[in-house]
């Protein structure tokens, strides 16, 4: 058993050339599995996860599913196959993962999820998520100030498989509709896409001319949003985003995203490694499996102070 | 006093429960409970804090309240201390405390043009706003069910779920009182509050989510 997990190890090892991690003589393994780091919030968790794994004396194995359940599940045999100690999950949904994350507790794995959660309690040791809901709140409650409670608005809202697009917006509806005289014009999924957002909303404007506000579910699909309206001369479209992202930050510095909603992504990542790292070494799981961490609302008053998913003091 | 407490005690139950015979009718209608985002079948936030209000929320924020100027003093100095005496916050995570409060003053003014209306009130006669109430019908944040150490996000199945559950705190105190204030006329009365806020960064006053409230007459 012990023989053929190493065998499996370096065979794989060496396979996938995983940074220079020998499996027989190597520190203990923390697998970090995030979707892919082009969208620079997913990188700042890994990145993060990965500073804390080190500091703490843990080798790292760091990859990525791109929201594909099915390349998540090889990438969860991986981190088995490899002896991982543990993993650190932004997962690729929240029905699929309930299985791939199951498969990895039967090999006696644990997993702290982080940012995105599950529909099921028991099985991840820990899932450590972003209030998005409270999040949402708070830019919704800025759009509507922004918007002085009144006009047409459009909503960009994220990749469907993705939990978290379908409670930001939800967190969105929930303020904006205590407010009848905010109409939505179009509501339509930019899949998290920046390029996808530019042709969405060069196209909506064509439809709608006549729109005060863009409420976007994440800082990317803002950023594609707010070149759409800047191409179309349409500087006074107020655009509001998620997230948190130094672009996001330099548009409110220079005039032209309103707001957007820091989730501490980098802190996140962290505090999963530590309870990771606990949870190895004493076999102590935290009080509560579900935690949330709570979102900060970012507009001119505060932008000069994020730096990749964190607030400076 | 005693006497008047616990008539309004009685009046705020007989409230929730007269309300709690017609909300059935009314909830379909406003679908906020169940029918918009499916697959959610038995969860009825609404009625879950009907079926606690009376028991278990007003029992328990009147008895963790401190007064206003005590307990915003405490959380100046020494959050922690403040939370523990006056507050809850889970334990994991990184939410702030939320503290229960009970606040008597003077309204000094009033905001009812936007539908997240507030009244600010003087709660020592300096003239300075201490805390600002909301008085709805459009209410920020989850004060009331932050508040409460016997809710946990825990026990429900997702985020959405949970947020449900304290968007109905606010829809509660909406329906059962703060609906039926005036809205001119507010500024020089008096007002006695009993209600949460969650402590934020910054030099801002608090924002009270009221759980009780009763105005004094024009002056």
């Amino acid at each position: 058993m012990t023989l053929k997990q190493l065998l499996i190890g370096s065979a794989l090892a060496g396979f996938m050339a995983f940074g220079a991690a020998n499996a027989a003589s190597a520190a203990d393994l923390i697998a970090i599995i995030t979707p892919s780091h082009d969208n620079p919030f997913f990188k700042a968790e890994a990145e993060g996860a990965e500073a804390k794994a080190k500091a703490l004396g843990y080798e790292t194995l760091v990859l990525v599913h791109d929201d594909d359940a099915n390349k998540q599940s090889q990438l969860i045999d991986t981190a088995i196959a490899r002896g991982a100690k543990a993993i650190i999950l932004d997962n690729a949904g929240a029905d699929a993962t309930v299985a791939a994350v199951k498969k990895a507790k039967d090999a006696n794995i644990p997993s702290f999820l982080i940012d995105r959660e599950i529909n099921a309690s028991g099985v991840a040791v820990a899932q450590i998520v972003s209030n998005n809901y409270q999040g949402a709140q708070l830019g919704a409650q800025e759009f509507v100030k922004l918007m002085g409670e009144k006009g047409n608005y459009v909503e960009l809202v994220g990749k469907e498989s993705d939990t978290n697009a379908g409670i930001r917006s939800k967190g969105y509806h929930d303020v904006i509709g205590e407010y009848p005289d905010l109409k939505s014009v179009a509501k339509q999924s930019a899949n998290w896409s920046q390029t996808e957002a530019y042709s969405k909303m060069e196209t909506i404007l064509q439809a709608n001319p006549n729109i005060k506000g863009v409420i976007s579910g994440n800082d990317t699909m803002a950023m594609g949003a707010i070149a759409a309206l800047a191409a179309a001369n349409r500087k006074d479209v107020i655009v509001v985003g998620f997230d948190g992202s130094n672009d996001v930050r330099d548009s409110i510095l220079s005039g032209g995203i309103k707001a957007t909603v820091l989730q501490p992504a980098y802190q996140q990542a962290q505090v999963a490694v530590e309870q990771a790292d606990s949870y190895i070494k004493s076999k102590k799981a935290p009080a509560q499996e579900k935690q949330l961490m709570d979102c900060v609302l970012i507009n001119g008053a505060n932008a000069g102070k994020l730096e990749t998913f964190a607030l400076r003091k | 006093m005693n006497r008047r407490r616990l008539l309004r005690a009685v009046g705020v139950a007989a409230i929730g429960f007269s309300l709690g015979a017609c909300k059935i009718v009314a909830t379909p209608k406003k679908g906020v409970a169940s029918n918009d985002d499916g697959g959610d079948g038995g969860f009825d936030p609404q009625k879950m804090v009907h079926a606690i209000w009376d028991a278990k929320v007003i029992p328990y924020l009147r008895a963790k309240a401190g007064r206003f100027a005590e307990v915003a003093e405490l959380a100046r100095a020494n959050p922690d201390e403040a939370g523990k005496k006056y507050g809850y916050r889970a334990k994991e995570g990184s939410e702030p405390w939320t503290l229960v409060v009970k606040i008597e003053g003077r309204i000094v003014s009033a905001e009812t043009n936007s539908r997240a209306a507030t009244i600010s009130v003087d709660n020592n006669g300096d003239g300075k706003i201490a805390a600002i109430v909301q008085i709805g019908p459009a209410m920020r944040g989850t004060a009331l069910r932050d508040a409460l150490d016997f809710v946990s996000f825990n026990d429900f199945r997702n985020q959405i779920d949970y947020a449900q559950f304290g968007k109905a705190f606010n829809q509660y105190v909406d329906h059962a009182f703060l609906s039926a204030l005036p809205r001119d006329s507010l500024v020089g009365r008096n007002v006695t509050a009993l209600g949460a806020y969650t402590v934020e960064a910054g030099d801002q006053p608090p924002l009270v989510t009221p759980a009780e409230l009763t105005l004094g007459p024009p002056p």
